[in-house]
């Protein structure tokens, strides 16, 4: 590593409607360096790489790249100087070949644009020979694991010039082997000069490869560090910053402790996503679940819903076993889901309100004729109870606000009258005054006496929410946080197993 | 999904499917009755909705399975098979055909007619409803290739020939309540009927407002999804055999091709109704609508002495206009 810089980037400025994605960064790549960028969601990484890459335009602030200045970039320019991006979603087309793949900006072709296949197959060989990846180039994408096909992303960035090499979270997609074929080419290249931006949430990596570690926290970089010469609670501490502002403090309900009436979810296991979870909820607390996106929280509350197939685990509420077969038997059982992601699968948005907010109450219902009376005055009164923002609750769903929208979503479980919610990321693409009205409503259940689980990747939330937190990390419920020991620290520390073993 | 269509913008600009349905029928029927007076007369009124009244009845479960957002591109050919069958049976039971059996079988051949085309209509619908749902692929495809089946059965079953009824069977296509209305109205205004019931009043219909909406939202509210959408193919099915026993009752013969065009006739009609073709929209009133402009125009082009031929390019076109105006006004998502 020298000391000469093949990237400098100063007060670079970019903003969105309503947020300031990154605020005067300052940053430095050196010549055959690995260098480490940390932060949680939403703390302007990915901004800052795509802008590096050239997909994104910065607002203001100028990039130095082997001393030629620029304002900004695009990506064919970035691509022709040198950067390379291998993304964390692989950018690969499954019907081609793997070398049709690695060659598929510029197939080699015969005089009458046919592909010369096997031209472009040695090719791919000899490049994998040199990066010391066994993969037959001539294979289908399709019949390659993910494993192989995260290499192949690899491999493809190496197939161009690279003078800058970003990797996103190259890992995650990686087994032991494939990730010790990456460290041992990101080894073998810095030493002949390349520079690589890398991406993790997996500390433990970064003191592995990286000689460099940079934070970055709301959209400014906070400090850069010699690898050597820190530790993980101090990337920990400036990732957490100081505490933000919690939007309600919550306490617990009286007597908590000594409800004995309780929810066991017991021993749920489902091969390669959620391990032999067990945990137990109290009538009237409201139990967090947090970790890093990917660790199998939403899959565990589709396993307990019964809308995922689970290899094992059961539900037991007040002693009788209630574990469902599928919604419907879910819903009879008196569980209800919040699902991540509410226009995909929480709302029919092209449907008026009131029809959503009775859905799930005429799923559980047997009688065939609806009372249409009854039904409007009784979701009317629900909106109102949660005061969704509407002229009228005959308004499509789709016409509403994302708080509202999900407004709706809790309005449906609780008409249906389910007495067990499980909320997953209930305040995604939210604002704030909406978030706070959710965190009361929740208040308001938990004293009513149900039972909430609440999945959410936001850990000031989770630490002002909650009356206790599990962290999930790598499918495994690693640790149950209680009273003081809720802290962002905790939860960043269990969610990327820092000070334990991987 | 084209969100920014229902932006207040865009709802401003948006026509009523219906009310336009409504003007585009009073504009047909103006512009007849300029070119021939008789088009407006009370018989020819009436004429027009006994005409439609078949296609109306299988409108009806193209429709609601529509409202899923499936599609039954296969009814034209279920019509004709069941016709076929019936007809057969008739024939052959009721002492038309030479090789008839005994005379006391002979006043249960219409009874026998009516349950075995009910049961075919049913068993169609089933398989049709099974083999969408188990394989998971586009519902068009799939009844595309069993429509080819139905047709292929029908053609093997009458040999390519045609089933002559002789008149036996005439009082259900073309009786006429006190001597008046034509008995298929009653029935195609019955179906309307029930449709609108079932779309409106049944939690069954709302079910399939919710699947055509968003299929995966209505799984997680706990609905049989599944369950649902079989039984709207079966009650397609169930359409198709009244609609095929009223067209041959009607017609007085079957051949394996009678009910062919009822396919495309009845998916444009719901489709110019104002159904989404990807389901959650539409009701009975939309239906309903949509199979009178389209029986009107083929009413009102032979009237005005037009060629035949060019009803089909003219309602071609006008499935064209209605999809692409209400999908730029932001009806359809």
């Amino acid at each position: 590593m020298q000391t000469k810089n093949i990237l400098e980037a100063v007060e670079v400025n970019k903003s969105y409607p309503g947020v300031q994605a990154l605020d005067a960064v300052d940053f430095d790549l050196r010549y055959g360096e690995v260098q480490a960028l940390v932060g949680q969601n939403g703390a302007g990484k990915s901004t800052f790489i795509e802008i590096i890459a050239g997909s994104i335009k910065p607002d203001s602030g100028k990039i130095t790249l082997e001393g030629e200045e620029y304002t900004h970039l695009d990506p064919s320019a970035s691509i022709e100087i040198g950067i390379q991006t291998v993304h964390q979603e692989n950018q690969l087309v499954e019907e081609l070949s793997v070398a049709e793949n690695i060659y598929l900006y510029n197939l080699p072709k015969t005089r009458f644009g046919f592909v010369k296949l096997a031209t472009c197959i040695e090719a791919a060989e000899a490049l994998f020979e040199e990066l010391g990846i066994d993969i037959p180039a001539g294979t289908k994408l399709t019949e390659l694991t993910p494993v192989q096909k995260k290499l192949i992303s690899i491999a493809k960035a190496f197939s161009r010039k690279a003078r800058i090499l970003i990797l996103d979270e190259p890992t995650a997609a990686l087994d032991t082997k494939g990730k010790g074929i990456l460290f041992e080419i990101v080894r073998r290249y810095t030493q002949k000069g390349l520079s690589v931006i890398y991406i993790s949430h997996h500390l433990g990596e970064i003191f592995e490869i990286c000689d460099r570690v940079t934070i970055f926290k709301d959209g400014r970089r906070i400090n850069t560090h010699t690898v050597k010469e820190t530790d993980m609670n101090t990337i920990v501490q400036e990732m957490i910053g100081k505490s933000t502002m919690s939007l309600i403090t919550r306490s617990s309900i009286e007597g908590l402790d000594s409800v004995t009436e309780t929810l066991e979810i017991h021993d749920y296991h489902r091969e390669g996503l959620v391990e032999h979870v067990s945990f137990s909820v109290r009538k009237g607390e409201i139990f967090g679940i947090g970790g890093l996106v990917g660790a199998g929280r939403t899959e565990l509350a589709r396993m307990i819903f019964g809308l995922d197939e689970k290899d094992s685990g059961s539900l037991m509420y007040c002693g009788s076993d209630v574990t469902p077969s599928d919604p419907h038997d879910a819903i009879g059982k008196g569980i209800g889901l919040l699902t991540e992601d509410r226009k995909d699968n929480g709302l029919v948005i092209i449907r008026p309100i009131f029809e959503n907010v009775s859905l799930v109450r005429f799923a559980k219902s047997r009688g065939e004729f609806m009372n249409l009376t009854r039904e409007r005055v009784e979701t009317e009164n629900i909106s109102k109870q949660l005061s969704v923002i509407t002229p009228s609750i005959s308004q499509l769903v789709v016409n509403l606000s994302g708080g509202n929208q999900q407004k709706v979503v809790l309005a449906k479980w609780l008409y249906a009258e389910a007495e067990i919610l499980i909320f997953d990321e209930p305040t995604v693409g939210i604002d704030v005054g909406s978030k706070s009205e959710i965190y009361a409503l929740m208040d308001d259940l938990a004293r009513r006496g149900k039972i909430i689980i609440m999945i959410s990747s936001d850990d000031p939330e989770l630490i002002s929410v909650c009356d206790r937190v599990g962290i999930m990390r790598l499918g495994r419920l690693v640790a149950i946080l209680d009273g003081d020991e809720i802290t962002e620290e905790n939860i960043l520390k269990y969610s990327m197993g820092v000070g334990q073993k991987d | 999904m084209k969100i920014k269509a229902f932006t207040k913008e865009g709802r401003g600009k948006r026509i009523n499917q219906s009310t336009m349905l409504i003007i585009m029928i009073v504009v047909v029927a103006i512009v007849a009755t300029i070119v021939n007076p008789r088009f407006l007369r009370i018989t020819n009124i009436i004429n027009i909705f006994q005409q439609i009244s078949v296609l109306g009845i299988v409108a009806c479960g193209v429709g609601m399975l529509l409202v899923s957002g499936h599609i039954d591109i296969s009814v034209g050919a279920q019509v004709s098979l069941i016709g076929i069958i019936l007809a057969g049976i008739i024939q052959h039971a009721g002492g038309i055909a030479p090789d008839a059996p005994n005379a006391w079988l002979q006043p249960l051949a219409i009874p026998l007619a009516f349950i075995v085309s009910f049961a075919v209509g049913f068993v169609m619908g089933i398989i049709n409803g099974i083999v969408v749902i188990k394989s998971r692929v586009t519902s068009f495809i799939i009844t595309l290739g069993f429509g080819s089946v139905y047709k292929g059965i029908a053609l093997l079953v009458s040999g390519g020939a045609s089933y002559m009824l002789f008149g036996r069977f005439e009082w259900l296509g073309r009786s006429r309540l006190l001597n008046y209305i034509p008995v298929p109205i009653l029935f195609f205004l019955s179906a309307v009927l029930l449709t609108h019931v079932i779309l409106k009043y049944l939690r069954y219909g709302r079910f399939l407002y919710a699947i055509g909406g968003n299929r995966k939202a209505a799984y997680v509210s706990g609905i049989n999804t599944d369950r649902v959408i079989l039984q709207a193919y079966v009650v397609c099915g169930l359409l198709n055999a009244l609609a095929a026993l009223i067209l041959i009752s009607r017609v007085g013969s079957a051949l394996a091709t009678t009910g062919e065009a009822y396919a495309l006739d009845a998916l444009a009609s719901v489709i110019v109704g104002g159904v989404a073709i990807t389901g959650g929209k539409g009701n009975a009133l939309s239906f309903f609508l949509g199979v009178v402009l389209i029986g009107l125009l083929g009413n009102a082009l032979i009237i005005m002495n037009v060629n035949p031929y060019v009803r089909d390019v003219v309602i071609g076109t006008i499935i064209i206009a209605a999809v692409t105006v209400s999908h730029l006004t932001g009806e359809r998502t």
